[in-house]
């Protein structure tokens, strides 16, 4: 389904805030697969969900999609293929727009928009259906404007926009980061059970263990832009969120090691 | 009452500027100076053309068609060279300024002998008020006036509810959402800088038309007429914003066709009260100012005065 072969980037080259993201990532993912992907600050993980939603073209390096060849297709084309949910729950969603406007643009996603009425009889139904099940209460406010919502709602909002028509790929990059706990809980039930309704092939950026090792079937672990650790199967089921930190200490203390090891040698050798 | 007609049917007339703006300032946030090209040049093309025998509705068309030729052309100077939006502006205004000179060939073009809507106005007003008079509230009101300010009308009108229906077609709500989110309808498969192209290239049309039937009111195209016009414009859409309120997209559009009006009277009242015509850009612009700084300004001294209770 995604399959990212050895892609690279740098920000920045050449200056003194150069970058290396990412050093050659190579991931494939099957149909279906719900992947979580874990990193400290700066290992690449958003970087990598970036890359493949067309953000940026990458500097080396092929990204397909369901078999297309997007490496080089603009961020709004890939869209056609991708349902995309933001860590900013501003960021998803036209603020000043009614809640049906912004699920009308959604049911167009990476489709060609003429001149037919954007808030359509066949539209309207399903959406009062869809947004009643979220059980907020929004149903009889489709004609408020999105941006009088709270994080939580948006984001709820957005998710179900996201995949209101069926995307080949989702992507969920820290969505849940800016929310409270509370409103963090339901958009994850929600994330859940709409990937496993619609088997959606997921990939979704966390930092929280307990979403990791509760969510998904696969976990990909990211340090400086590449991928250390790739668990899956029986292996994932087994985790605990305890296991996880015990493979981030690890990382730390080789982080460590490679720091005093070069303290050592500098003051040997220097 | 001669003089209200005609600041009734100037401001019906500067009302699809109006609209114009109102699709470059408040959807997009684009001070687009292009206007002050595009509603000239939609004026020289359509009395250029009315000139030569070009029947009056095709000329307004080809008029309008022009100004979005330099609306889109501004769109891609600042989309695909990643100019400054302003900027872009400033350079299609300023070449806009010679494209005038050349297809009028000279810096005035009266229209006089040409049949043009003023003309249309006259046999019309005829046929419907019977007679070359009429009678207003106890005021004789010239029938040919009369008839020009309900083809004014007319064209604000039909103007209003095209926009507002083609906001409300699919394209039309991307075309929002490219203003609202940028980010959001990318990432709804929508190509940012095909929507803005697109859009400053409607709000010049619509203001090129409005150029095109000013030239035939006023009998006569300028070069020096769009001087200042985005102004005007942007004074329009705050007044009518100050009238309808922002909440709803049909309010906001009726809010511009009443700004356009509403100050077109004011500044007919003014001028009768002895201003002077020279001051009349100055205290448009001093107006625009006070309309954007008073309502922030309002709301801090709101917000001072609890504190100090």
């Amino acid at each position: 389904m995604l399959e990212i072969s050895g892609i690279r980037k740098t920000f920045n080259p050449g200056t003194v805030n150069e970058v290396r993201a990412l050093q050659g990532v190579d991931i494939n993912i099957d149909d279906g697969s719900f992947v979580i992907v874990l990193g400290m600050n700066g290992s690449g993980k958003s970087t990598l969900l970036n890359a493949v939603a067309g953000s940026f073209f990458v500097d080396e390096g092929r990204i397909s999609i369901a078999g297309h060849n997007v490496t080089r297709w603009p961020e709004h084309k890939r869209a056609s293929l991708i349902g995309r949910v933001f860590q900013n729950p501003f960021s998803g969603t036209a603020p000043n727009m009614s809640i049906a406007e912004n699920f009308a643009l959604a049911a167009r996603r990476g489709q060609p928009r003429g001149f037919g009425w954007a808030l359509s009889p066949h539209l309207m139904g399903p959406l009062r259906e869809r947004i009643a099940s979220l059980k907020m209460g929004l149903e009889d406010r489709l004609d408020n404007a999105i941006g009088s919502l709270s994080g939580g709602q948006r984001q709820a909002l957005t998710l179900l926009m996201a995949t209101w028509l069926k995307p080949k790929l989702l992507l969920l990059d820290e969505h849940t980061a800016a929310l409270d706990p509370k409103s963090a809980d339901q958009v994850i039930t929600l994330s859940d059970e709409v990937v496993r309704r619609d088997r959606l092939t997921t990939l979704m950026v966390t930092h929280s263990m307990q979403q990791a090792v509760s969510l998904g079937d696969r976990i990909i672990m990211m340090h400086r832009g590449r991928v250390l650790h790739d668990i899956r199967g029986a292996e994932k089921k087994r985790l605990r969120p305890e296991d996880l930190l015990d493979r981030f200490d690890e990382i730390r203390r080789r982080e460590q090691l490679d720091d005093s090891a070069a303290t050592m040698l500098r003051e040997l050798y220097v | 009452m001669t003089l209200l007609l005609g600041a009734l049917t100037i401001g019906l007339i500067l009302s699809l500027l109006a609209m114009g703006v109102l699709v470059s300032f408040r959807i997009f946030s684009i001070p687009d100076i292009t206007t002050d090209g595009s509603i000239t040049f939609g004026a020289a093309i359509a009395a250029t053309m009315l000139v030569n025998g070009v029947n009056p509705v095709l000329a307004t068309l080809a008029g309008a068609a022009g100004g979005a030729l330099a609306g889109a052309l501004t769109g891609i100077i600042h989309t695909k060279f990643n100019i400054n939006s302003l900027l872009a502006g400033i350079l299609v205004m300023t070449a806009l300024y010679s494209v005038n000179l050349h297809v009028m060939g000279r810096s005035n073009v009266p229209l006089m002998q040409a049949e043009t809507f003023s003309t249309y106005s006259e046999s019309i007003g005829h046929t419907i008020f019977a007679g070359p008079e009429i009678n207003v509230l106890g005021w004789p009101v010239n029938s040919a006036d009369a008839a020009m300010l309900l083809l004014a009308l007319a064209g604000a009108v039909v103007g209003g509810i095209l926009l507002f229906a083609f906001f409300r077609t699919n394209i039309g709500t991307a075309m929002r959402a490219t203003g609202d989110n940028p980010q959001m309808i990318r990432a709804l498969g929508a190509n940012v800088e095909g929507y803005i192209i697109l859009g400053l290239a409607l709000s010049n049309g619509l203001v090129a038309l409005s150029g095109a039937l000013l030239a035939q009111y006023q009998g006569f195209a300028d070069a020096q007429m769009g001087i200042g016009m985005i102004v005007w414009g942007l004074a329009s859409v705050i007044i009518g914003e100050a009238l309808t309120g922002t909440r709803s997209l049909g309010l906001t559009i009726v809010g511009a066709i009443m700004g356009s009006v509403l100050f077109r009277l004011l500044v007919a009242i003014a001028l009768r009260w002895g201003l002077n015509p020279n001051d009349l850009k100055l205290i448009t612009a001093l107006f625009v100012f006070a309309a954007l700084v008073l309502p922030g300004f309002i709301a801090k001294l709101k917000r001072r005065k609890p504190a100090a209770a």
